[in-house]
Parts: structure tokens; sequence; C-alpha cells
């Protein structure tokens, strides 16, 4: 039974027609064979993914997926794994299985409950072909009852195999006497936009990204059935920090530092113990300044810590601002204390702005965090997650090789 | 005394240390900031304390001139001088907000020190007195020095190049190619580049020549990274240190772990075992045949760890194995 249902739904490669023996190691060959850059050696993920690679990093155009065969050479189709493979493309090449072997079919049709039977639709789930319903849909055909067409894994699956069968027999010839690209064509050119990685939980499809900015496919949960939330929530999470702060820790990774964009060295000087040391009284010079600097130092932290622990109370944490602007014009009276750590922001326009703490605004951290893995990103070696480009729109940065 | 290629120094600082420097013509003297508020002066042969002297705060760096002065400064915002013969200290000036960075241009001779007032300033060793201030725009975090040049690394990831011989226009201005902040910044003793390292477990190779088929050659790496139960930790690289003769370096982070790199190659030559806490600062000696390596816990985590790790240096001594590239460029 098991194995039956592993030949029938061996995965294969658009590219290539090599069939394999799972997903993982399809993907893997995708990777090795087709989305190699073929100049500096980077696997990517997608045929848009290394073309996208190859103009940004290397300035080249690349018009065709290489070792392709001719007509899947298109470079502007995403696929990974079994992942938006054209559905057209996916039913000839069961029909041409299914030609090759017909004992398959006929053998085990008696053991095994009809729903069951896994077909690369019902892989799929509402696959963008499948979602649409009009090509995968057999013409005059109802869905059943109770099931609301195009929607769910269950009825598709049903319905793929029904529609096989049906189709085994009484192909549309329109449809069977066109070549498979050509086929695909007219889907790409046939609808609105499709998800580019379908998914198999039909709540998830609110608009999400559809490819990740280091050009890794955003695949939404295919296989896994982690929820679609837990993406969005940590992506939120590090958006609603201020700007001050660091995204430390993302699904799969955590930055040991921080939270806020400041040197640890300047964390560490707002420690009690070090404020302490600083002398209040000394000679002249040097007094003056360091007196006014851990006072400012003290103040900053004092106002964070109020900060940090009414962040909501907006009204107390101006009230610790106030008492700060109040404290800094007054040691601001020696030459050298002009603009020092966090001067500029003393605002009051500022500090409405942000109750958090007053330091560093307008840093380069406002840009998104670091991309985070999917949460049903299948057969991805862990290592590989946070191994995109480093600077998707920056500078050329080669990831060497250094294992 | 744990192995032979590597011992821990004695009477180690009470505070986190946050430079070590091995003087310019030997392996014997280390000579040690730390948060304690005392610089140390150590024979590192000898294994012993030669001398020390306070500040009134912590000290942010220290550096030699040459074998018998040194210069340091700190949260005191104050730049002190010491002569180790004579045993005097003096104060030479000093800025508005902490001195973070204290360098020695033996080009110009001139001690640079950088700030948290965004300032940096040039003090001329003879005339102990402050030969120019120049403004960064943001508070100076690392600082070295390329032969006559100088960079700057600064906070909201900016990243300044000067022309110590003329400080009135600032050669380059850069923005770190590195997502997160700055950490360190180490120039190649060829003076072609500098290495660049940020909190995010991550060191940039940069180039000085904006030529852009030269620029074409920088690049950034992943490192300082420990995968557990799935969770990547990722660590503030925060020291890096120049073999003098090789141009290969070491970076060390608050993984533990000390790394040697082949900058030019792109291959990592070795990597020590790891330490027992955070390495906050390396240093080579003159010849590159010893590394320093300061380990302190530097507050990274909010949790922080029950009891906290000991402040300790240690000295090892390194081969040519480890540090040389084992290919010869191209």
């Amino acid at each position: 039974m098991g194995r039956k249902k592993k030949k029938l739904s061996k995965p294969w490669c658009w590219y290539c027609n090599r069939e394999f023996e799972d997903e993982k190691i399809l993907i893997q060959h995708q990777k090795a064979k087709h989305f190699k850059c073929h100049i500096c050696h980077k696997k990517l993920y997608t045929g848009p993914g290394l073309s996208i690679h190859c103009m940004q990093v290397h300035k080249e155009t690349i018009d065709k997926v290489p070792n392709s065969l001719p007509n899947r050479s298109n470079v502007d189709i995403e696929i990974y794994g079994m992942e938006g493979i054209p559905a057209a493309d996916l039913r000839e090449h069961e029909r041409q299985k299914q030609g090759s072997r017909p004992s398959n079919d006929s053998g085990s049709d008696d053991d095994e409950p009809t729903t069951k039977r896994p077909k690369p639709e019902g892989l799929l789930g509402n696959a963008p072909g499948v979602m649409q319903g009009v090509p995968n849909m057999v013409p005059g055909m109802m869905p059943p009852p109770g099931m609301p067409p195009g929607m769910g894994m269950g009825p598709m699956m049903q319905m793929g195999h029904m529609q096989h069968h049906f189709m085994h027999h009484h192909h549309p010839p329109g449809m069977q006497m066109m070549p498979a690209h050509m086929q695909q064509m007219m889907q790409q050119q046939a609808g609105p936009p499709k998800p580019l990685f379908p998914s198999a939980i039909p709540t998830s499809s609110s608009g999400g990204p559809i490819v990740g900015t280091d050009f890794k496919p955003i695949s939404s949960a295919a296989t896994i059935s982690a929820p679609p939330t837990t993406n969005l929530s940590a992506g939120s999470n590090s958006e609603g920090n201020k700007v001050s702060t660091i995204a430390t820790s993302s699904a799969t990774s955590k930055i040991i530092h921080p939270s806020e964009d400041t040197s640890l060295e300047e964390i560490r000087a707002r420690h009690s113990k070090y404020s302490r040391n600083i002398p209040s009284k000394t000679d002249d010079g040097p007094s003056s300044s360091s007196n006014a600097a851990s006072e400012l130092a003290m103040a900053v932290s004092a106002a964070q810590q109020a900060a940090a622990q009414q962040q909501k109370q907006h009204v107390d944490a101006m009230n610790h601002h106030h008492a700060m602007m109040q404290r800094f014009p007054v040691r601001v009276s020696g030459p050298p204390m002009t603009m020092t750590m966090g001067g500029p922001i003393m605002t009051p326009m500022r500090h409405q702005m942000l109750p958090g703490p007053p330091t560093l605004i307008g840093g380069p951290l406002m840009r998104p965090p670091p991309l985070q893995m999917p949460p049903g990103m299948i057969g991805m070696p862990p290592g590989m997650v946070y191994g995109g480009p480093m600077f998707p729109t920056g500078p050329v940065l080669m990831q060497p090789r250094y294992r | 005394m744990k192995s032979q290629t590597e011992y821990k120094l004695k009477s180690a600082p009470e505070g986190a240390i946050s430079a070590v420097k091995f003087g310019p013509n030997n392996n014997q003297f280390l000579l040690v900031s730390s948060w304690d508020g005392f610089v140390r002066l150590y024979d590192v042969i000898a294994n012993n304390l030669r001398h020390k002297y306070s500040h009134e705060a912590p000290i942010l760096d220290c550096c030699f001139t040459d074998a018998v002065h040194s210069y340091s400064g700190g949260l005191d915002t104050t730049l002190k001088s010491f002569d180790f013969n004579s045993t005097k200290e003096s104060t030479i000036g000093t800025h508005a907000n902490a001195i973070k960075c204290v360098e020695y241009c033996s080009d110009v001779n001139a001690i640079v020190t950088g700030s948290w007032d965004q300032h940096v300033k040039l003090w001329d060793p003879r005339t102990p007195m402050c030969s120019g201030s120049y403004n960064q725009a943001e508070r100076v975090y690392t600082m070295s020095v390329c032969g006559e040049k100088l960079v700057v690394g600064t906070a909201l990831r900016r990243i300044l190049v000067w022309d110590l011989r003329n400080m009135s226009y600032t050669l380059q201005k850069r923005e770190s190619n590195l997502k997160y902040q700055t950490r360190a910044i180490r120039c190649f003793p060829n003076k072609q580049g500098f290495v660049l390292s940020s909190i995010e477990g991550r060191v940039a190779v940069e180039y000085m020549d904006t030529n852009p088929e030269v620029q074409k050659k920088k690049y950034a790496f992943k490192c300082h990274r420990i995968k557990e139960d799935g969770l990547e930790k990722i660590y503030p690289v925060n020291a890096i240190s120049f073999h003098p003769l090789h141009n290969t370096f070491a970076t060390g982070g608050s993984d533990g772990y000390v790394n040697i790199w082949d900058g030019f190659n792109k291959k990592r030559l070795c990597q020590f075992h790891q330490y027992h806490t955070s390495v906050t600062s390396l240093s080579f000696s003159h010849n590159g045949s010893v590394l320093a390596i300061a380990c302190s816990y530097f507050l990274e985590e909010d949790q922080l760890p029950d009891p906290l790790p000991e402040d300790i240096i240690y000295i090892r001594s390194v081969t040519d194995q480890e540090t040389k590239p084992k290919y010869v460029a191209s």
C-alpha cells in the first residue's frame, strides 16, 4: 500500500523531467543542477532567484535555466521542488506516467480507498491551476455535493482522482494536443497573478509576501502544519520595537546583544557601579565634564528604566524626560559639553514620538528585520535558513566558502 | 599554566578588560586597560605585573607610543600618559564625553583619540596638548590607524576615512556594509584595506581604494555563531587583531571563540578552543608569535550568568601554521 502510494506520487523535476525518491532530494537536485550560479557557484532557490542574483550581483542576464529541457527553460516560473509546476504540466506528466505504467492504476484500485490516492494535484492542495478551477475542472462536471469548489485539501484530492479517471479516457482534445509549454503559457496569460507557492492551508491566503528580499521563495506551509501566524507575529514584534533597537531574535536565530542599538560599552557605562566610580569633585577641567557626563548617563538610564517599565504610560515617561531636560541645560554650562550623547533628541517633539530609550534616532535598523524562515519551508536543511545574500540590494558581496 | 602553548596572566584586572596591546617591538610587555579603572603593564614572559596606574573611572582603551610610554582614556573623559621608566603619569587633555579609542600613529607621530562626544582629537606627544579636534557626526565606537590613514567607525554604522596629514576634510565617508552596529575596525598591515566586524556575528573585508575594480573584491562573511537546538545564537565580534607579517587576522567574539582568518583568500586558518566567556580584546605581538586574548563577560545577555565569569587574559603562542596563508594569493 505504502509503496504503491509512493510510486504514484514520486516527485519529479519540472526542468529535466527526472524523478526522485523524495522531494528533499529533488530540491537538492534543483539547487545543484538548475539554480546554481555559473559565476560564483552560489546555489539559489528558484529560477527567478537565480536570474535576479545574476542580474544584481554579476550584472548578467540569464535567459535559460541551466541544464533544462528546451521547453522548460523559463526563468520566470518560480518552481521549488514540486511546488509551482504549472498544472497542465503536472497533468501531462501524470498522464505519461500512467501511460507507461498502466498496471499501477488498475491494480491498486481495490485495496485502496479512492480518496486516499495521492495525486500531484492533491499534494499541491489548492495549486494555482486547481484553485482557479477552470482549466482543471472537467466541463460539465459539478463539484460533489457539500464540497465548495476548489477549497480544501480533501476535496481536491478526491476531485483530482476523479478528474484523472475521467480525463484518462476522454481528454479534452484542445488541451491534449497542445505541447506542454504552450499550455503553461496559456495558463500564465490567463487569470489573475497566482500565488507562487500554494498553500495547503486555505486560511493563509491573505496576501502573504511573494518572494523574500533575498530571493528565497517564501513558501507557506504545504506539508508542515505550522500555523502561518508564527512568522507574522515574529515579524510584527520586531517591527513593533522602537527605532533605537535591534531585532535581536527571529524564529531561528538570536543575536546575543541587548536590544538597544548602543554599544556594549555605553550600556555598561550606565551601570550604577561605574557611574558612582566617577568622582564628583576634582580639579577643574576634566571633572566638570565628566561629572556632567555621568549625570547625563544616569539620567538617561533612569529615563530608560522608566520608559521600559511604563512604556504605555506616556505621562510618566514624559515627566522623566522633562526632568532630564531640566537637568541637562544646567550641566551644559561648560563649553566642552555641547551636544553629547543624546543631545539632539531632547526635543519635546521627538520624545513624544518615542517613549522608548532616548538614544539613537533614525538608525539604520529601521530597515525590516532580517528575513525569517517561513514556517513551512519544506526540506530546507537548517543551515540554510539564514543563508541568503547578505545585502540583497546592496553592493557586491560574495559568500566566501570557508568550509 | 594549562599547557605550553597557552597560559593565564597572573594578577589579572579586577574588572572587565577593555583592551590589550602588545608593545611595539617586543613580545614581553602587554598593556591592559580595564573597567576597574587601572592600566596595567605586564611582563608576559616572567608572567608578572610590572606597573599600574589609575584613572578615576573605567578605562576603555590604551596604547603604546614607544616601549616605555602609554596613553589611555575612558569614562573619565581624560587622556592620560604614563612613563614606565620614571613611573610618572600626566594628564594630557579631555574630551567632552568618554574616550572610547586611543591609537598611536607613528607615521605622523600623533596620538589619536575617539570619543562618544563625536570627535576625534589629535595629540602631539612632544607638547602634551591637543593639536586638532574633528567632528565625526556620531559617537566614535572604533578606530584604526593604517599608515597615515585613520579609519573611524561610529554609531549608526558610519565609517569615515581620514588622512592624518591633512585633517581638513574627510577622505571617504561610507556606510557599513553590515546591517548591524559596527563593533570593531582594524586595518590590514599592508594598508590595502580594513576589516570591520558587527554585533551580528559578521565580518566584512573592505578595500581602501575606491576604484570599482578593487571595490568588487570586498565581501563579508558570517562567524561567531553557535547553533543550539535549532536556534542560532549570533554573537558580537568584539575584537580584531592583525598578524603583523602575514596580513591574516584573528577575531574574537562573545561566543568565546577566537578564529584566525586569511582575508585575501577567504579562508579560515584555525579556531582555538572555546574560552570561558566573551573575548573582548586581542593583540598579536610585534612579530606575530604570541597572541594575547582578553576574556571578560560583557553584559551581552539580559540574564546575567551566575557567578559572573572571571576576567582572564590568556597568552597563547601561535605558529605559522595557524597564522600563515596556506596558498599564496595570485
